[in-house]
């Protein structure tokens, strides 16, 4: 329970005072007369004692241990938790201004019912009876005409399988996530090719880091405790940083060499570059030998058509450099790369994700120290029984064509929805803002207006954002410091399972959205006829979180929901743990337990229908998460549905036929801001709160545009007014733009001066929050991830027109209706009869094995098949 | 006896991610308003693509030794701005105000220092001093997520700080000043190698808007 890490040591009498403040977290003193300087601690100015409570963060997703020093009932600060083994006692930039969140003064602290036009601004309050009375009311009514019209869109839900408790309890599995916005296409990969959804590179103690894309210097999974990581093996290991990105982002800046590419065309640059590694000699042919399910010369063969010189002229990427790098990897001692959402959320990111993957895999980097290696999380259980029956799939979820999509297709429910395929009665929106986050906004913004298709809309929601504007009735939800979640990320080696607990009681009438539900279960079934209320007699919100935190193996021994409670995380991190730590889970001998009753089909050790080993040489170990439990270069179920099952590169069609003065648009989060979820918190909005558009001055030079000038950006559907950053950090061809900035609404430090803080009031300096992007990206699709294809948009740029203001966006419906047609168009040519009931038996196939492979290794999904299984991380 | 303890940072320049945690824990802690700042990370870029650098400067209060700040403090002020034995440079809000703490802002070779919009007082870095007195570091290093902010006793020979100085070589912002900064830097000198001297502040989105000084290690 001592902090080691650090050892900073003083002498000095001012070392009495000290003990005064001394906490639960920080280091004890090693005597009397030493005293080291701590981490973390409270010093408040008014002398007065906090109290220190743990949390766990989610200002963004990464889930990093925290606590808030409270005084008089107010949180005066937060700090990060020096026992959690992800993030090692630091916050982020956003980490630190997450009390923000709670004194917002825009923030929703009653319930609201719309009592103008929708989406008009006119609210009158109304009282938690009331309400709860409305909603149920139409929820009842929903369920009697048929309860898959009841629709549940999340976007951070953090319930770990409350909101599929609730909606499996009324009947409906029209239950959409994001994931399709975020980072699907990678996740599809990997579950394929090894099982996980994700990786967790040994930083630290690498000597080679490929960075295809990601931003783990500003975003990314797991920012901050990945970076701290990648930056102890940089300075202290002497690992070299190589990252290929399209714009110089702040990891391009701490990388030995920046490469600059043509988006979308990392998956050719990898490819090449195992081409190369197999040519020259220097593959680790023994790794692909005894754990993928191809043979090294049916590799090199395959991989022989990816040659640097093709390389060079998809992506820009010089063949000489492509073979230097190849060869600098396959050499330097354990090498890993890195990807998250910038190489895979293109249309052929799928094929991207595998591609880079693949370099691990020809090098044998894979589950070793300093390599890239499989997630380690705990997990933890699906709450107090009973639990209520799986009802269908609804087809907006998992929609026929899109066969592999095990994440949903987000983003094509608002055109789905309109165009008649599923309908709705009650809409509920929880932590989601799809009229801002989703691509293709304005669409959004036709369905959320619309009563015709959305008759009922419900807003769980902390403040007035973009799409809550357009909500029929708003229930004030908590703040990630007001509300209880058991939480796990692979974001170290050591796996370990945290607790956030409400810190202070929440503001006004705002009521944490696990109370909220339990409460509107009870309204929905008084009497319990309805068959919903049994799956809601578990009591309070903290008992439903301690009952699935109890089931973490260990814990309870360890001192079960009370030291959670305590110190917020278990195990507490351990550094010589993780220096230490045995990678190679794969070659892991099965016992003679696991062995008993198993037949052998190939390899492959089958137990009661299910893959559970692979014989390497006469020997039984455990192998990868997949069918075959190789690590599989090879996907048939890619083949079976038209797909190319071997390492390839699939170029985007639009990109092939840009003309020369077509660019492509890209967008990126900065180091301060979240998505969307930020641009409210006033310190965070203070460092970046307007997003000019990234331009190359050679690329600006040739248009006539200056830095800081009005240029418009046309794309497929429509256009937008913003201003340029004219600069040498990007690609000529690409312009970026960031999120964060362009919202209109007045929780936005920048928009308005209504406000009760003071220093908002007087000290706001900046007017200009931005353009957003989004309305004139229009939706194109990965038609095996069904992920987003983000970065792939063609846009002409040019000076403004007369006229043009500044924020101007358009968009075109019959434009955007075309893109969404286009992106179908790719899909697997399979369309169902529009019956919402009509799931296909494939989905429920393709669901069970995401469950089992997701249990392999004792990810976080082990547990969490109660929900979606393999959302580890969106 | 030991030794008069004297505290001092090193930010390793080679561990800056320009994450600007330490920003904003620093508004956090210290409640600093918004337009104004204890302390900054500047991004410096320089090239013409691709062969682009970019770099990150953290800058603060350098505590120096000869405080230039207290020196330009007019007569019969001089206690407004106090260097403690501990080599921590403090003010007193009460005598440090109005024209006095102009003066002080003014004589700052570093523009470290800055007027409270609404207190009209003199500001700074402060190594979190409420915190350094009730042992704990100050709050930028506490959260510092590259592990670059070294901070304690540099006569204490057991120390972090100490270590850290004596296997690596440092250097100090604007030496020529004379003041002899507190705030020392590794890898300062990667700034005149990459011929990031002179180059833009970026970007121009942020409020580290701020004209660039020529830093020569």
């Amino acid at each position: 329970m001592q902090l080691k890490r650090r050892k900073f040591i003083q002498l000095g009498s001012a070392a009495g005072a000290a003990l005064t403040v001394g906490s639960q977290f920080g280091m004890k003193a090693k005597a009397a007369a030493l005293m080291e300087l701590k981490q973390t601690g409270s010093a408040s100015p008014t002398g007065k004692k906090n109290q220190e409570i743990p949390y766990t963060c989610l200002t963004c997703n990464i889930e990093d241990g925290g606590i808030a020093y409270v005084e008089d009932g107010r949180i005066r600060r937060l700090e990060g938790n020096p026992n959690h083994p992800g993030n090692r006692g630091k916050l982020c930039a956003k980490g630190n201004a997450g009390h923000l969140h709670v004194y917002d003064p825009t923030r929703i602290l009653n319930p609201l019912k719309r009592i103008g036009p929708r989406g008009s601004g006119k609210w009158k309050r109304i009282s938690w009876d009331e309400a709860l009375s409305e909603v149920a009311g139409k929820i009842q009514g929903a369920m009697d005409i048929d309860p898959m019209s009841i629709m549940f869109q999340y976007g951070r839900n953090r319930t770990h399988g409350l909101v599929y408790r609730f909606m499996n309890a009324l009947g409906s599995g029209t239950v959409n996530n994001h994931t399709s916005i975020c980072e699907c296409n990678k996740k599809v990969a990997m579950e394929h090719a090894w099982g996980p959804d994700i990786e967790t590179p040994d930083f630290a103690h690498t000597k080679y880091i490929l960075n295809f894309g990601s931003n783990l210097a500003e975003a990314a999974y797991f920012h901050n405790p990945y970076i701290q990581r990648l930056i102890d093996g940089k300075v202290e290991n002497k690992a070299k940083l190589v990252t290929f990105d399209p714009r110089m982002t702040n990891t391009g800046a701490i990388s030995d060499e920046w490469v600059p590419l043509k988006p979308a065309t990392d998956g050719i640059v990898a490819l090449a570059m195992c081409n190369v590694i197999l040519q020259e000699g220097l593959a680790d042919t023994e790794f692909i030998r005894k754990y993928t399910n191809v043979t090294a010369h049916q590799l090199a063969e395959h991989l022989k058509q990816f040659s640097p010189e093709f390389a060079e002229k998809e992506s820009g990427v010089s063949a000489d450099t492509i073979r230097r790098i190849a060869i600098e990897f396959a050499t330097a001692g354990p090498a890993t790369t890195y990807t998250y959402r910038g190489s895979s959320m293109h249309q052929n990111g799928v094929y991207t994700e595998k591609a880079t993957m693949m370099l691990n895999v020809v090098t044998g980097n894979i589950e070793k120290r300093g390599g890239f290696n499989l997630p380690r999380g705990l997990g933890f259980g699906g709450g107090p029984g009973p639990h209520p029956p799986k009802p269908p799939h609804s087809i907006l979820k998992y929609p026929p064509e899109y066969p592999l999509a095990s994440h949903h297709v987000s983003h094509h429910v608002s055109h789905s929805i309109l165009e008649g395929r599923q309908k709705i009665n009650v809409f509920m929106l929880y932590c989601h803002n799809p009229l801002y986050t989703q691509p293709d906004g304005d669409t959004w913004k036709e369905l959320l207006s619309s009563e015709k298709h959305i008759p009922y809309s419900v807003s769980f929601s902390i403040n007035m954002d973009s799409s809550t504007e357009y909500a029929d009735i708003i229930l004030p939800d908590t703040t990630f410091l007001e509300r209880w979640d058991p939480e796990s990320m692979p974001s170290s080696a050591l796996g370990w399972v945290g607790l956030r607990q409400p810190v202070i009681k929440p503001l006004g009438n705002a009521k944490a959205f696990r109370d909220t539900i339990y409460e509107l279960a009870q309204k929905i079934d008084p009497d319990g006829k309805r068959g919903v209320k049994k799956y809601f007699s578990y009591g309070s919100a903290e008992s439903y979180v301690k009952n699935q935190l109890e089931a973490t193996p260990g814990l309870k021994a360890a001192g079960g929901f009370k030291l959670l409670k305590k110190y917020g995380v278990w195990p507490f991190y351990d550094k010589k743990k993780e220096d230490n730590f045995k990678f190679g889970a794969h070659e892991e001998a099965l016992s003679e337990s696991d062995l008993a009753g198993t037949t052998l089909e190939g390899r492959t050790l089958m137990k009661g229908g299910k893959s559970v080993g692979l014989m390497v040489d006469g020997k039984a170990v455990r192998g990868f998460g997949t069918p075959s439990r190789t690590f599989q270069v090879n996907v048939p179920e890619w083949e079976h549905y038209g797909f190319e099952p071997m390492p390839h590169y699939e170029p985007i069609e639009d990109h092939k036929r840009m003309k020369s003065d077509e660019l492509l648009l890209s967008t990126y989060k900065p180091n301060v801001h979240t998505q969307s979820r930020t641009p409210n918190l006033k310190w965070l909005q203070e460092l970046h709160h307007r997003n000019p558009a990234w331009i190359n001055s050679e690329t600006a030079k040739a248009r006539g545009i200056g830095d800081d000038e009005l240029i418009r950006i046309t794309s497929p559907i429509g256009y937008m007014v913003t201003k340029a950053r004219v600069t040498e950090a990007i690609h000529p061809q690409v312009v970026a733009i960031a999120t964060s900035s362009g919202m209109t609404n007045k929780a936005t430090v920048g928009n308005y001066g209504g406000t009760k803080d003071p220093d908002i009031v007087q000290n706001t300096w900046w007017d200009d929050t931005g353009v957003h992007p989004n309305q004139i990206i229009p939706v194109s699709t990965d038609p095996i991830g069904g992920g987003m294809g983000w970065f792939d948009t063609v846009i002409t740029v040019t000076k403004a027109k007369a006229g043009d203001k500044y924020g101007d966006t358009h968009s075109d419906r019959g434009a955007a209706r075309k893109a969404f047609e286009k992106a179908l168009s790719k899909a697997t040519k399979v369309r169902d009869s529009g019956d919402a009931h009509n799931t296909t038996a494939k989905t429920n196939v393709r669901d069970e094995r995401h469950t089992e492979v997701g249990g392999v290794f004792g990810t976080t999904a082990k547990l969490r098949d109660f929900e979606d299984p393999h959302n580890t991380t969106a | 006896m030991a030794k008069k303890k004297k505290y001092a940072m090193v930010i390793d320049i080679n561990r800056c991610i320009g994450c600007k945690a330490c920003m904003t824990s620093c508004k956090a802690e210290n409640d600093v308003p918004l337009g104004v700042f204890r302390n900054h990370v500047r991004e410096l870029e320089k090239g013409i693509y691709p062969n682009m650098k970019k770099i990150f400067l953290p800058v603060l209060c350098n505590h120096c030794d000869k405080p230039a700040c207290k020196a330009a403090l007019p007569e019969g002020y001089e206690d407004a701005i106090t260097k403690r034995d501990d080599g921590i440079v403090v003010w007193d809000e009460a005598k440090c105000k109005g024209k006095v703490a102009e003066a002080a802002i003014e004589g700052c070779p570093y523009s470290n220092a800055f007027m409270h919009p609404q207190k009209n007082v003199f500001q700074k870095c402060d190594y979190c001093v409420h915190r350094v007195d009730a042992g704990l570091q100050p709050a930028c290093v506490s959260t510092c997520i590259g592990g670059a902010r070294i901070f304690g006793d540099v006569n204490d020979s057991t120390s972090d700080v100490f270590k850290y100085m004596a296997t690596h070589s440092t250097h100090v912002l604007k030496p020529e000043e004379g003041t002899t900064p507190n705030t020392y830097y590794v890898a300062l000198d990667r700034i005149t190698a990459e011929r990031l001297e002179g180059s833009q502040q970026l970007p121009p989105t942020d409020a580290t808007e701020i004209a660039v000084e020529n830093f020569s290690g």
